[in-house]
């Protein structure tokens, strides 16, 4: 399975992830997943989030979850991007596609990295607020 | 033996500090650190339920055996995304 993987300061450039997109003839599915920061946190309107991350053991971590993706879906590709530092609301925090035959298995493991993502990855975020 | 111990997130502010070095004997097992650093940093004992422990980039469970050079990071639940 072929794995990009980057944690990143830099805004996540939608449209060039797209235009890279890489597909044999047997692939039928490309889900992709955009997570988004919101306006408010708990009923507040924030400015944005500050990710913190510990980078090396994120990348393990992540790894980690691709592995056990590919042994679960026949994927032939994971690309991964998540933004750490300050991310303002409305920009992109976390993108993630997958790359499988069929969507079944495409949704699947996408849902399985993201869902996995927020239990192991060591990956922090602090909001905001406008009125600091 | 020498240990190093770093904090992330808001466990920096409960710990006060972002990392520290601790000197633990031979064999001593990685949950016989934590009530270590329980005691000193009690802000951070009161955590200890939802505290995620790793060693060098791997989660560890509290019979791990520490080794000299270890790096053990303590922090909360993890909110990626």
């Amino acid at each position: 399975m072929r794995r990009e993987l980057t944690l990143s300061e830099q805004r996540i450039d939608e449209q060039a992830l797209w235009r890279s997109r890489a597909m044999s003839a047997g692939m039928g599915a490309a889900v992709c997943f955009v997570g988004v920061v919101r306006g408010t946190e708990e009923g507040r309107a924030i400015s944005g989030l500050e990710y913190e991350a510990f980078v090396p053991m994120a990348l393990r971590q992540f790894h980690l979850l691709f592995d056990q993706a590919e042994g679960r879906w026949p994927l032939e590709s994971v690309r991964l991007v998540h933004r750490v530092g300050n991310v303002g609301a409305g920009e992109a925090s976390l993108w993630i596609e997958v790359v499988a035959p069929h969507r079944e298995e495409a949704f699947a493991a996408c849902q399985f990295i993201v869902t996995e993502m927020k239990r192991v990855v060591p990956i922090w975020k602090k909001a905001v607020l406008i009125d600091n | 033996m020498r240990v190093r111990v770093h904090f992330y997130s808001y466990f920096k502010d409960l710990a006060g500090l972002a990392e520290v070095t601790e000197t633990v004997a031979p064999g001593s097992r990685l949950e016989a650190l934590l009530e270590r650093l329980f005691l000193r940093f009690p802000r951070l004992a009161a955590m200890r339920k939802s505290a995620l422990v790793a060693v060098g980039v791997d989660y560890q469970s509290g019979d791990y055996i520490l080794a000299e050079g270890d790096e053990v990071s303590l922090f909360p639940p993890v909110q990626g995304g």
